[in-house]
């Protein structure tokens, strides 16, 4: 079996999850509580940014393999690359936001409201970067990724037909173009990850947020592609994708857990030692309105993955690395559910007025500085959570992910799965003409 | 630098290659190898060398384990009851503030609790006896050695001459 066909069962299967997933968005347009359509718009913005960081994982870490002349990749690396396919997709949802925010269809951004920057000087200040111009640099960013999947997956497919162990040069021109992409994917991702998540929280900034949420797309990645192998694997295709490179995928997962986990306690600490109000401001709103999510986060990416992975053989058994993988998708997808949610909700909260006393922005004093004076003493902080905790009672689909939100979340799942699927079954599931081949095939750890 | 009183025949092999073929039929001959030298590490060989998985890194996690606890609760003892400082308006037991040094100790005691563990099961350390056969072990040679007290001399040279080693000699250690 040296290409992939879809059978059809799966093919139902996975469209009726995408029907699924419209449904849920279309609930979520009408069953929101916060106002402005706010929990569709956070839902459609969280899945289109999860999914679409993926499969820009995806090609970054086939990027990576190739600049670093690494073989043992190289019998699945088709996999890499129809998952990178997905950006195709990502570029017309995100477009969707983008053309939300030029219409003023949704409110999801504190910045693109004139009212709130009029009276705001922290986002007067910033407006040179948040404002709606950048936005859709952002859009075309994801097309640039794109064009650079597409030119890397073509070159491998090309290969297939003319190269060899003889001819390499379409392996150099790949080399080439993949060392180039590198420094565009590190410096886009900052800016992306700013403008799409970061910027929720408009008065917050912190300078390790990229990695923070680039490290949580790349283990979600990872275990990705460690579920959809052992699926193709179960099925009959890819025979030898060994216990070895299943190895290697779970040390993988092991090890950006904990990076992730570095990135999330550096972010935390530096916040948290220096007190500084606009900053704390955004870590004090998710610890006490989100106390569940947010310690959970860390046992759910950090300790399940950490504990079960240490073992050698836990990384060689199909069972527990399955669990884990899929534990550690959905626990990645929480923590970006975690990085959305609070400051949408707010936003919204803000613009009905809600917490409009509270946020008067009346001058060039903003709260940041207010909170200062209230975290200057333990006691006097929970004062400060008072004039926060506009949220403190729950709301569905903000609080906790709902129903509605799970079902979205298995739309876009579905949606990307037949990308996925699609992509993979154009081309030859081997690349067999592929220079670095043989070393996979013999991959030994 | 005591002496392990033994007599070594050995023989080199120029490629990992035939290294593994001559373990193979060593075993297959029933020969009792003394010890196996190379400059790398050699895929596949502990297996028929019939080496089992160390378990060096259960020792690692409990020493590990305690360095966590040593540190966490050390910090705990000292900032809540015996020593308690402000720092910066932060409570007492600041958790976020003792991270950083519960990783440190905690990779402090696995490593070195591993290394000590490590010399003392393999009876390295100071005082223990290294006799190097040959110095190209170490540069590009792959070496098989027989103690002459379980293999006679005679069959081991001729084992040696049927697996293709490049050089044939003794030593005694």
């Amino acid at each position: 079996m040296t290409t992939y066909s879809i059978p059809s069962r799966q093919k139902t299967l996975l469209l009726s999850g995408m029907v699924i997933g419209l449904i849920s968005l279309a609930l979520t347009w009408f069953m929101d509580g916060s106002g402005h359509h706010m929990r569709f718009w956070t839902n459609f913005l969280h899945n289109s940014v999860f999914f679409t960081g993926i499969s820009l994982m995806a090609i970054f870490f086939y990027s990576i393999c190739n600049t670093a002349w690494a073989g043992w990749h190289v019998q699945f690396k088709r996999v890499w690359e129809a998952m990178s396919m997905f950006l195709g997709v990502g570029v017309i949802l995100m477009g969707i936001i983008a053309a939300g925010l030029l219409f003023d269809w949704h409110h999801l951004y504190h910045w693109a409201d004139p009212a709130s920057v009029e009276s705001d000087s922290i986002l007067q200040h910033k407006s040179a970067f948040l404002n709606k111009g950048w936005y859709l640099v952002s859009v075309v960013l994801i097309a640039v990724w794109f064009f650079f999947a597409w030119k890397l997956r073509g070159f491998s497919t090309a290969e297939d037909s003319q190269g060899g162990v003889k001819d390499f040069s379409l392996h150099i021109k790949t080399r080439w173009w993949t060392a180039g992409f590198l420094p565009i994917i590190g410096f886009s991702t900052c800016l992306v990850f700013w403008q799409w998540i970061m910027s929720i929280d408009a008065h917050w900034y912190s300078t390790l947020f990229a990695w923070y949420s680039g490290a949580s797309l790349f283990v979600s990645m990872i275990a990705m592609t460690i579920l959809v192998l052992v699926f193709l694997k179960s099925n009959g295709y890819y025979p030898n994708v060994s216990t070895e490179h299943f190895h290697d995928l779970g040390k993988f997962m092991f090890a950006f857990s904990i990076f992730w986990t570095y990135l999330w306690f550096s972010q935390y600490m530096l916040i948290w030692y220096s007190n500084n109000g606009e900053e704390t401001v955004y870590f004090n709103t998710r610890q006490d309105n989100y106390p569940v999510l947010f310690y959970g986060n860390l046992i759910i990416n950090f300790l399940v993955p950490f504990f079960i992975l240490m073992r050698n053989d836990t990384k060689r058994k199909f069972g527990s690395l399955i669990f884990v993988g899929l534990v550690v998708i959905f626990g990645h997808w929480l923590d970006f559910f975690l990085m959305i949610k609070p400051g949408a909700l707010h936003t919204a909260h803000e613009l009905s007025g809600h917490g409009g006393e509270h946020h008067g922005h009346a001058g060039a004093m903003p709260d940041a500085h207010a909170d200062v004076a209230h975290h200057a003493t333990e006691a006097a902080g929970h004062a400060a959570d008072a004039g926060h905790g506009a949220v403190s009672t729950f709301e569905a689909g903000f609080s906790m992910p709902g129903f509605l939100e799970l079902g979205t979340m298995i739309g876009f799942l579905c949606l990307f799965l037949y990308v996925f699927y699609v992509s993979l079954a154009k081309a030859n599931l081997v690349a067999k003409n592929d220079p670095y081949l043989s070393e996979s095939l013999h991959h030994h750890v | 630098m005591g002496k392990l009183n033994k007599d070594i025949i050995f023989g080199l092999y120029d490629d990992e290659t035939d290294l593994l073929s001559a373990v193979e039929s060593a075993n297959h001959d029933h020969m009792d190898i003394y010890d196996v030298y190379s400059p790398f590490p050699v895929h596949g060989l502990d297996p028929i060398l019939g080496l089992e998985e160390s378990r060096i890194h259960i020792a690692g996690f409990i020493y590990g384990a305690l360095g966590t606890l040593t540190a966490f609760l050390g910090m705990t003892w000292i900032f809540t009851k015996d020593w308690p400082i402000i720092f910066g308006g932060k409570p007492y037991w600041s958790v976020p503030a003792f991270i950083p040094i519960t990783f440190e100790l905690t990779v402090l005691f696995a490593a070195v609790g591993m290394t000590v563990t490590f010399y003392i099961i393999n009876g390295q350390g100071p005082g223990a006896s290294n006799p190097i056969l040959h110095d190209r072990i170490s540069d590009d040679k792959f070496c098989i050695a027989f103690d002459t007290h379980s293999v006679d001399e005679g069959s081991a040279k001729s084992f040696f001459e049927k697996t293709g080693a490049t050089l044939i000699d003794k030593k005694h250690i």
